[in-house]
Parts: C-alpha cells; structure tokens; sequence
C-alpha cells in the first residue's frame, strides 16, 4: 500500500486558516465584551497569513498545476483565485460582524471561529479533485453556515432559518452523496481526473452516469439555490443575523461556483453537451423568477435574497460556456459579486442595527438625511447589482454576456439583458427611498445613524473595489487569466 | 452466486425514493431528518454494492466517510431542532413558518 | 439447498424487510415508531453488508448508526414531548407533488439500472479489514484528516447551540 503522494504546499493556507481558528476559539475563554477586538485582530491575522502564503504559492502554481495526494487536491489557477476570494471573504465579513456581536452580545470566540472554520471549508472545496474531498469540505462550510444562523438564539427567527437551511442542506447532501454513488458505479473511481480518464474512452458514457451526474447537478443548485431548488433561500436570509446572511450570501456562492466549475470541466468534459442543457434551462428559470420574485418585496433583506438567486442565475451562463472566456468571467463576476452585495449587506447590517429590526424598506425612507454615507454607499452598491456602467457589476455583466454568446448562446443573452432590465426596478426603488420620499408624517428628526469603525473600512474596501473593478477590470488580468480575452 | 448487484441497485433505488419521498411529505423536523438518514444510507448500499462487484476496498473507504458526515449532521441537527422546541412548543415545519415573507 | 439458495433467501428478508421498514419510518403516524422502525432499517441494512462480504462496515454501521444515531433521535424525540401523540407526525398537502417527483426519480432509475449489464462478483480480497485501515491512512490520509476538522466544527455547532445563554 504506497503512502500516499503526500505534498502539504497546497494546504498551507487552509492548515494556517484551521489553527487560526483553534486558537481564537482558546482566546473567546478570556477575551469577552471590548477586549473581543483582539479576537477580531487575531482572525484577521490569520486569514492575511493564509493569503500571502497563497498567492506566494500561487507564483509557480499559477502557470502548472500542483496535485497532491495522488490528485485529491490541487493548487492551481482556479483554487487559488477563489481561494483568495474565500480569504478575501472571511475578512471582509469579520469587519462586517465585529460592530454587531458587541452590541447583540453574541460569543465572538465561537462566532469568529466559526467564520474561519467555514472559510477552511472554501477553501477545501475550491481545492478538491476528488468526489469525498469535495463532500467533505461542502460539508465544513454547510454545518459552521448552519450554526452561525442560529447564532441569534434569542430571536426565534434565527432558530428557524437554521432549521430550515439544515433540513434543505441535508438533503442536498442526500443527492450530492448519491450521485456520487452512481458515478462511482458508473467509472469505478471518484477522483475527477480519473474520472475524465474513463469518460474519454469512446462510448463510455452509460444513463447510469448520466443520472449520477444529474442527481449531483440537483445537489449543486440546492446549494446554488438555482430555482426550483431556491424554496428556502428568502426564508433562511431574513432569518438569519444580517452579517451572517451576508456571509453566506457571498461565501457559498464563491466557493459552490469554484468547485461547480471545477468538476464540470475537468471531471465531465466529455458530457459537455448534457450537463449544458440542464444548466441551461435552470439559468432560464432562475434568472426570470428570481427577478420577477424580487420584485414584490418589501423586506430588503428578503429582496437581496432573490436577487443573489438572480445573479446565481447570471453566474451560471459563464458556467455554461465553459471556456477559458467562461472561467475567466464565472472568476470576474464572483468577485464584483463580493464586493458589491457584501457592501450592501454592510448597509443593511448598519441600518437594522440592534435585534436585527430595520430592515424592511421603510426604514430605508429618508435615509440620506439620517446617514449621508449609508445612503451614498447603498446607492452604489444597488446600481453596481442592477450593472449600470461605471460600476464592477456592469463590467461582470458584460463579461458573462460575452462570454455566453461567444459561446453560442445568444438566447441566454437576451434574457439576462431583459431580466437585468426588470431588476433595475427594484435596486432602484431602494434608492428612491432613500432619497426622493420624505416620511409621510414627520416625527422628531430621526437620529443620525452612527457608522462604526470596522464597518466603514469595509464600505470604503467595497465601494473601491467596486469601481476600481468596473474601471478597470484588466486589474485582475494575470490571475482571473482570460480578462483581456473580453477585449479581443 | 451471491445475489446480482442490479438487485442491490434497485433495492438502493427503492430506498431513496422511499427517503426523498419522506422528506417532501412529513412536516416533522425529526421525521424528515429521518428521511434524509434513509437516503444516505441508500448511497452507502450502492458504494459497497459496486465496491463489491468491482473487487476493491475503495467504495468501502468512501462510506466511512458518509458515515462521519452523517454522525456531524445528526448531532448539529438535533441540536438545532431541541433548541427550537425550548423556545416554541410545536416543532412542526409549516406551523414554523413565521418567516412566510 | 446448496450455499447460493441460502444466500439468496437471505437476500430477500433483508430486502423485503428494509423496504418495509423504510416505508414504515415515512408511513407512521407516530413519530416514536418511525425512530424503531429506522432502527430495525439500520440492522437490516448491517446484514446486507454482511451478504456483500463487508463484514467491518456492517459492524461499523451497528455501532455508529444504530448506537449512536438513533439514540440522539431518540432523545431528540423524548426531549420535544409531544412526540407521543397520535398527530406527532402531520402530513402536508403537497404529497401529489412529492409522488410525482419521487416516482419520476424512481421510473427512470429502475430503467437505467435494469438494464444496465453488470460485472459477476470476484474473489473479495481475504485480509479486507487490514486492507482498509493501510487504505484509510495510505491514499486516504487526506479525506482522513478533513473528516477530523469536520468533527471539530460538528462538535462546537452542537455546544454553541445547545448552550443555555
């Protein structure tokens, strides 16, 4: 039985991440109320370590794949940039939360390790090659999302988001574990590139793999919340604590679209054709009814719910082109994805300030006198989600525009510019709030909002980030890797 | 001749369904984890079914695994679904939807 | 009635006998009998990998699932106490639409299985147990250790949730 091929380098960062992790968990025994900040310095520590040792080793890996333990795990372009975007995540997100568990008095030492711990699991699904490595880790990132939205245990939503977001992960994970079990039967191994291997012999494709690749299809849109799969996503977003909703709004996405793209092009290559059909008609449904859906919100949290289904549903027509244009735009548009809805959950997190109340539109009215930066901030960041110009979003659009129609699919095109046409409605009815009505009866001038320290850094990061992205998108040029490709 | 592995197959097929079938329908938080325990377990039988027919140990391996993630789901579920009962006296899904948008 | 018979009749009780206990932990109306029927299921199954020369995972699977999974249900079941009332287990509406789904699965499985041809069963290696713990810790080492972390954060969800603030 030769010992496996066995090569930490790849896993540096997530071993860094995982004691990071342990020793802020150690820290919360002493560290309570205002000393909490060391918590959050610490964490953040960590997850920079983690990142310069990434992109440190990113330097070779970049151009060559790194494979290890007899290609379970791999260190390459794509693991790495959605492995930094993970990282990226994770701090953005402790900024986000730091203000909120002071004053709803949540344990940080157990919050924060929680946040890096599901960063651990980011960064092993990006990572993995191999059917188990990727249960595994999907599964870090589900259980520490599930716990972190019972956080609130006070508040009886909380408890229920979680309930329900556990009850649909488990059974996406039913599918996830079955389909494997198919594919497994079907090529007699579970590593992708074994698995491609098999597949390139003519014929080898049996329904049986179909299927298996089918059912494993049903447990990414679970997790994507690709609609019909998208039930629980409105639910679990206003029940969960803000900063948390925010988290798993944007981590999942990341990491779930990394490791979707991964086992779709490197396992499944030779079913192209099938594997686009489906993702083709889910990004027809999800991009049309979580449009449409959000119209009729007047929760902003539940609103932003359906618009990240929305813009899965965008997301996916890169998927679908599969093509270095593809990757490069899935990569693009997860990281103007980031920046601007994690900006915008800062808002929202800001504004529904203690017990999580304010967050239905009206109390966005008025919003400009009460915090001139809030209102700025969410400004942008709504357009940038509806992709008027200037902004990342734009520039992501356009990418994934593109890249669809080079790719053939000129109708999925069509639909993403009339869906997004439908979705500037209800980014700007936020911003009319915010400016145009005054509130009906005018009580006692409302008290200016107070932005805390953390959170503006983070909506300074974010409002950089997302024009510097939309400017000049060529920024990411080596590591997204197909960026100038757009400009040919 | 030990019994062909299509009957194996099928009789995984017949239990998942049975699962799926059981999470759709029951609104008991317990009652559909229960569903979803039956489901996995389904996809155990077929690795050790193929792992039998193809002579190696690996489907074997791969169940361990299944096994460890289903223990880690159990043990934060019912964490989950006692909590809430402390606070609310009924734990029946659709009476649980106060967040109904 | 020669060795292969016997296996055979084997095959089918436990078959027969886990679909019916399937069915059961879905069908009942009580919720304390859907958690004995679930582990009747698992022993059943256990028996199965026995048939199917896995002897370590059918005692694997005896000890974690029904020792340890069923037994959190079942304090999971005492702990909600109305568990014990007839209408414990409430039945939605949308059972049409659960049968189309679970049926449509089925239909096209059972087509893609039958008649899908399939290797006859080899020689299992003898040493299977040893084998499988220098395969857990040889090319398996790293699925091995993120199972580990993955532990880790099961047990500090379960406490920070469970914990009386």
């Amino acid at each position: 039985m030769a010992p496996a091929q066995v090569d930490f380098v790849p896993l540096i960062p997530t071993i860094v991440v995982t004691v990071t992790a342990l020793a802020v968990l150690l820290l919360g025994l002493w560290l309570r109320g205002e000393q909490g900040i060391w918590l959050a310095a610490v964490s953040i520590a960590g997850l920079v370590a983690a990142l310069v040792f990434l992109l440190g080793l990113a330097g070779p890996a970049v151009s060559e794949r790194r494979a290890a333990f007899d290609g379970m795990i791999v260190a390459d372009n794509l693991s790495t940039f959605f492995g930094a975007v993970a990282l990226v995540i994770a701090i953005l997100t402790i900024l986000l939360s730091e203000h909120v568990l002071l004053i709803e008095r949540f344990s940080q030492g157990e919050y924060y390790a929680l946040v890096l711990l599901t960063t651990v699991g980011m960064l092993v699904l990006t990572a993995a090659t191999d059917l188990i490595v990727l249960i595994l880790g999907l599964e870090i990132l589900s259980i520490s999302l599930y716990v972190l939205t019972g956080f609130a245990r006070g508040r009886l939503g909380s408890e229920e988001a979680a309930l329900k977001y556990f009850l649909l992960g488990a059974f996406a994970l039913g599918f996830l574990v079955y389909g494997s079990a198919l594919v497994y039967g079907a090529t007699g191994t579970t590593t992708f590139g074994q698995i491609a291997n098999v597949l390139r012999a003519p014929g080898a494709s049996s329904p049986l793999l179909l299927i298996g690749l089918g059912l494993l299809l049903v447990g990414f849109g679970f997790k994507l919340s690709f609609v019909p799969f998208h039930m629980w996503t409105p639910d679990v977003y206003e029940g969960a604590p803000s900063a948390v909703t925010g988290f798993m709004a944007v981590g999942t996405k990341a990491a779930v679209f990394g490791s979707l793209l991964r086992i779709l092009t490197e396992a499944f290559p030779a079913l192209r054709a099938e594997w686009a059909a489906v993702l083709w008609l889910l990004a027809i449904l999800t991009m049309i009814l979580g449009n449409f859906a959000a119209i009729a919100q007047r929760n902003v949290k539940r609103m932003l719910a359906y618009s990240s289904i929305a813009q899965a549903g965008y997301i996916v027509l890169a998927v679908i082109a599969a093509d270095p244009l593809g990757r490069a735009g899935v990569m693009f548009y997860v990281l103007a994805y980031t920046f601007m809805n994690l900006g915008a959950f800062a808002v929202v997190v800001a504004v529904a300030d203690r017990g999580d109340v304010g967050t239905t539109l009206d109390h966005y009215v008025g919003l400009a006198r009460r915090s001139p930066i809030l209102a700025l901030a969410m400004g942008v960041f709504m357009l940038s989600l509806a992709g008027v110009p200037p902004t990342a979003g734009f520039m992501a659009k356009l990418f994934v525009f593109t890249a669809a129609v080079r790719a053939g699919y000129v109708d999925l095109a069509i639909i993403g510019v009339l869906t997004s046409a439908v979705a500037t409605f209800y980014y700007l009815r936020v911003i009319v709030a915010m400016y145009m009505s005054a509130p009906a009866e005018e009580p006692a001038p409302a008290p200016a909002l107070r932005v805390p320290g953390p959170l503006l850094a983070l909506l300074v990061i974010a409002l950089v980030a997302t024009f510097g992205l939309g400017i000049f998108p060529a920024v990411t040029g080596d590591l997204v890797g197909g960026t100038l490709a757009l400009a040919k | 001749m030990i019994a062909p592995l299509s009957y194996y197959l099928i009789l995984s097929a017949v239990l998942f369904s049975i699962g799926v079938v059981g999470v759709l329908v029951r609104r008991n938080p317990l009652v559909m984890f229960m569903s979803i325990e039956l489901m996995l377990n389904a996809a155990n039988l077929t690795f050790v079914a193929f792992s039998r027919y193809f002579n190696t140990i690996q489907g074997q391996i791969v169940v361990f695994f299944i096994l460890t993630i289903a223990a880690a789901e159990v043990v934060v579920g019912l964490a989950i679904i006692v909590s809430i009962f402390r606070s609310k006296a009924t734990i029946d899904v659709d009476q649980v939807a106060s967040l109904k948008g | 009635m020669n060795a292969d018979s016997y296996v055979a009749i084997a095959f089918w009780i436990l078959a027969i006998g886990m679909v019916l206990a399937a069915y059961a932990v879905v069908a009942l109306p009580r919720i304390i009998h859907s958690a004995l029927a679930l582990v009747l299921f698992f022993f059943q199954i256990a028996g199965l990998y026995v048939l199917l020369r896995a002897e370590f995972i059918a005692a694997v699977q005896v000890i974690i699932y029904v020792g340890a999974v069923t037994v959190l249900f079942l304090f999971a079941i005492m702990l909600t106490n109305r568990s014990y009332a007839p209408d414990s287990n409430p039945a939605n509406r949308q059972w049409i639409a659960a049968g189309v789904v679970s049926l449509g699965l089925l239909g096209t499985l059972l087509a893609t299985l039958g008649r899908q041809t399939w290797p006859t069963g080899g020689q299992v290696p003898a040493n299977a147990t040893v084998l499988l713990g220098q395969l857990m810790l040889g090319p398996f080492i790293l699925p091995f250790e993120i199972a580990a972390i993955l532990l880790l954060v099961a047990m500090v969800g379960a406490i920070v949730i469970a914990r009386e603030s």
